[in-house]
Formats: C-alpha cells, sequence, structure tokens
C-alpha cells in the first residue's frame, strides 16, 4: 500500500470550521507547507544501533539532502524535525523532554525504531515504553534498526502530513506552557500503552524461586 | 513441539529451580600451587576461609568479611605479592535469600599474576570496608555495586547512584529480588525521570562541559565533602600509586624516564 491508500489515517481539518477556506489562504498553505516539508532540518536524538542507519541516511549513498535535509542540526534551537533513533533510558528521559520543548514551532517528531516507539526488546525497569509517553510522535518508522530506506519512507510520510496541514488551525501548534517538561500522556494511558505483551508476560516475576504472577492484564497471557 | 523450545518455556511460571552448586559459585577445586594463596593462609590463618580454583588458572580466595581490607593492604603493599591493580571489583546475587558476593579481580604488574578476592555478605549485613584508599579505580566501581546491589562501602567519600538516576526510589535493580520492570507503574517510573532535575543532584563543577579539568577530589572538597586522596596516598614515595602527586615532584622511576609521560 502505498501513501496514496493511507490518505485516510492523515490529520485532516474539517473543511469551514475555521472560516471559508478562499483561494488566497488555500495558495498560502501550499506555499507555507511547500517550504516546511522541503526544508526539514533534523535534530538527530541518536542513542543507539539506529543512529548508525540514520547516519548511514545521510550519507552520500542515501542522501538525506535530496528531501530538503541539508544539514543535522545539532542545536534543537534551529531544528525542525526530532529524529529519536535508539533506545530512550529513564534517565535520557528529561533530557529528551528538554530538548524538544527546546524546538521553536513548527516542529515534528519521527521515532525511529522499535525501542523508540515501543521500548522494544528492552521492557525492563530503566527503559521507556515508547516516547510517546514523553513527547508527542508524527510518525512511527518499524525495524531494529529500520534501513535507511525505512527511515526515508517515514520522512515522505511526514512530508504526506505536512501537505495537509493549514494554517488556519491554530490548535495544531499551540502549546501549553504548564505542560513543559511534563509527560505526553496522562497516567491511565501511560499504563494502558505500556502494559507488558507477547512474550514479555512471561516475565514479570523475580527470581529466588518465587513467582510473582502480578499482572495487570492475564488476558495478555500468552496460552 | 520441540523439546528444546520446552525446555525454554519449562519453569517460567515458578521461576528458576535453585541452583546447583556450581551455578552458585560454590564449585571449583582445591586451589593449589598459586604462591599468593599460599602466603595468604600463612599470614592471615584463619581469615582465609578458602581457595578454590576454576577453569585450571583462576584461583579465587574467599575472605573474612570484617579483615578484607586488611588482606587487600597486604596484598597490594607486600614485596612478594604487589596486587598494585584492580582490574574489577563487582558483586554477585544468587539469588533465593543466598549471601551477596563481592568480588576483587587483582593484578600484579610486578608478578605478572592474576588472584580473584571473594568476600560473602549476608543480606542483612551488607557492609564491606572501601578499598577507595588503596585503588583509585575502585572510586566509581563501588560506586556502582552501592548503586545497583546496594552494598554499603564504609569509608568511601562519595558513595552515591552513578548509573540510576539520583531520585531513583525503587532500590537496587541487580539484586534477584528485584521485578524486571522495577516496583512502581509505568506512569509513576515516568513522571519520576521527568521531575529529575540534575541541579539538586550534581554539584556545578560536574555539571560543567569544557573548561579546566578538575580532579574529582578538589571539587568534593571545594564543596565541603570529604574527599580527595588520603594521607597515605599523598605522603607515599611509590611512584606506582602516587596518583595525585604531580608528575614532576614524583619520585623518578628506577632507570626508566621514558615512563615519566604516562
Amino acid at each position: 500500500m502505498g501513501l496514496e491508500g493511507r490518505k485516510a489515517d492523515l490529520p485532516t481539518v474539517p473543511e469551514g470550521g475555521h472560516g471559508e477556506a478562499s483561494f488566497l489562504t488555500t495558495k498560502l498553505d501550499f506555499l507555507v507547507n511547500w517550504s516546511r516539508r522541503n526544508s526539514l532540518w533534523p535534530m538527530p536524538f541518536g542513542t543507539a544501533c539506529c543512529a548508525i542507519e540514520m547516519m548511514a541516511s545521510a550519507a552520500s549513498k542515501y542522501d538525506l539532502a535530496r528531501f530538503g535535509m541539508e544539514r543535522m542540526s545539532f542545536s534543537p534551537r534551529q531544528a525542525d524535525l526530532l529524529i529519536c533513533a535508539g533506545r530512550v533510558t529513564y534517565k535520557m528521559a528529561p533530557v529528551l523532554r528538554k530538548i524538544w520543548d527546546q524546538m521553536p514551532q513548527p516542529k515534528w517528531c519521527i521515532s525511529m525504531g522499535a525501542c523508540a516507539s515501543s521500548g522494544g526488546v528492552f521492557d525492563v525497569y530503566s527503559m521507556v515504553q515508547g516516547i510517546d509517553t514523553i513527547i508527542p510522535v508524527d510518525v512511527y518508522v518499524p525495524g531494529c534498526p529500520p534501513r535507511p530506506e525505512g527511515l526515508i519512507y517515514g520522512i515522505l510520510m511526514l512530508h504526506e502530513k505536512i501537505k495537509g496541514e493549514k494554517l488556519s488551525e491554530k490548535s495544531l501548534r499551540a502549546e501549553d506552557p504548564l505542560r513543559v517538561g511534563k509527560p505526553n500522556r496522562s497516567p491511565e494511558v501511560i499504563e494502558a500503552i505500556t502494559g507488558p505483551f507477547g512474550n514479555s508476560t512471561k516475565q514479570n516475576r523475580v527470581s529466588g524461586l518465587t513467582s510473582t504472577a502480578a499482572l495487570a492484564r492475564p488476558t495478555d497471557r500468552l496460552p | 513441539m520441540d523439546k528444546p523450545f520446552e525446555k525454554a518455556v519449562q519453569g517460567l511460571e515458578t521461576g528458576p529451580e535453585a541452583s546447583t552448586p556450581e551455578a552458585a559459585g560454590q564449585g571449583g577445586v582445591e586451589s593449589t600451587g598459586h604462591p599468593s594463596v599460599a602466603a595468604l593462609r600463612e599470614k592471615f590463618g584463619a581469615a582465609i576461609l578458602k581457595a578454590v580454583v576454576f577453569s585450571g588458572d583462576e584461583h579465587c580466595v574467599y575472605v573474612d568479611a570484617e579483615r578484607s581490607a586488611e588482606i587487600l593492604h597486604w596484598l597490594r603493599d607486600d614485596a612478594s605479592q604487589r596486587y598494585d591493580y584492580l582490574q574489577d571489583l563487582t558483586a554477585i546475587d544468587y539469588g533465593g535469600g543466598r549471601p551477596l558476593e563481592v568480588v576483587y579481580q587483582l593484578w600484579s604488574n610486578t608478578h605478572k599474576r592474576q588472584l580473584r578476592l571473594k568476600v560473602t555478605l549476608p543480606l542483612h549485613a551488607l557492609e564491606i570496608d572501601s578499598v577507595y584508599d588503596l585503588w583509585r579505580t575502585s572510586d566509581w566501581l563501588e560506586r556502582e555495586v552501592f548503586d545497583l546491589f546496594g552494598i554499603h562501602f564504609r569509608g568511601h567519600p562519595d558513595l552515591r547512584r552513578i548509573l540510576m538516576p539520583e531520585n531513583y526510589a525503587e532500590g537496587h535493580p541487580l539484586r534477584k529480588d528485584f521485578p524486571l520492570r522495577g516496583r512502581f507503574s509505568r506512569a509513576e517510573q515516568t513522571r519520576l525521570a521527568l521531575s529529575m532535575r540534575v541541579e539538586d543532584y550534581y554539584t556545578p563543577d560536574e555539571l560543567t562541559i569544557g573548561g579546566t579539568p578538575v580532579a574529582a577530589g578538589d571539587g568534593l572538597a571545594r564543596e565541603g565533602r570529604v574527599g580527595g586522596p588520603s594521607e597515605a596516598v599523598k605522603n607515599t614515595t611509590d611512584p606506582m600509586i602516587g596518583g595525585d602527586i604531580p608528575i614532576s615532584q614524583r619520585a623518578p622511576v628506577p632507570g626508566g624516564e621514558a615512563t615519566q609521560g604516562r
């Protein structure tokens, strides 16, 4: 399924909800979105092997510069796109959140790889189970690690998403100062999306000959 | 279902079975032929609980917890031993309520010999003398063991967490009674992690990037904490262990100008 087939999943702004879409505003949206998506400067937040693939994507063979990402911005102040590549520990979580808070709008985020998206195989005490509990994510790139083609596909998906944005949609770029440095989701949602699943339901025990069997969702247990 | 796969699934509900003595580090045969083991037995007698050898040449000496620092001091300084390099300091938890073991892996540059020392600590008394004054490399190693196992090192000048965040409140993760996912819910872990303010836990020196490097002991002393090298290290004439003495003021290494710039 190509990008065309996924258009239904992309966020859309209801027509007419924010004033009539005139010829001028639609053309302005087109122009702004065109310039934004063709000059996405990425802030590389590389913490593990995914970062190697991200570097390969930026190197000569895959050449991210083709998509207007000429310059990796190692300062969040000059970056538009946070690429979180690799596993994030709880010790690193405030750093990630601070970098996201320091990036000026408009900004987007790609969660690259299984660990950044869901914690991956590291369902342990020290790992963030998906960076969407910390910061909002626009595109998730699966893989362990994803090949450069995968990352580029995710970037092109983000391009499609930016195409659908409208300047009149104020909530799209709105930020609440009170949320700075706070988790991205409510405690209930974090619990729901970080629960153990699959093989990991078998691991909620301690050593020492006893089983804790303290699973919150027994229906998730493997047969 | 294939047999190997069956084996992998076995015991998932009940946890691991009781370890065999070998798996719990209690195997090995009586150590013979290592010069340090014989010397230790002669010098310290009853404080040497037992000496075993693994894999042919890995000699391991179990010593009394009360006298471990004294024995290590002798092993470092005695001319016939000279274990001047602490290769590793770590700990083992075999689970099931068994005592923890602190492991010292020593190497002698003079005699080209290796020796492993183990100290067993019961779970209700996880305390041992620090060897910070003997080998400065034990500074972070002891902090790591404290962080992950909760073993308290008496006399360490700056015993605090090193790997886990300073505001970590769930205990010591490498202990076998520690649940794999931690003790708190994921929501609480996330909230706690994001509430971490590094300024509350680290000195300005530690948070400075670049600038003039400052020895850890100096930074601690300025903060009013006990730190820096011990008097024994400061006044030493042994060039091998004079870590904090400027190279220009060190006693020359006999016949070795080439080593001055190390």
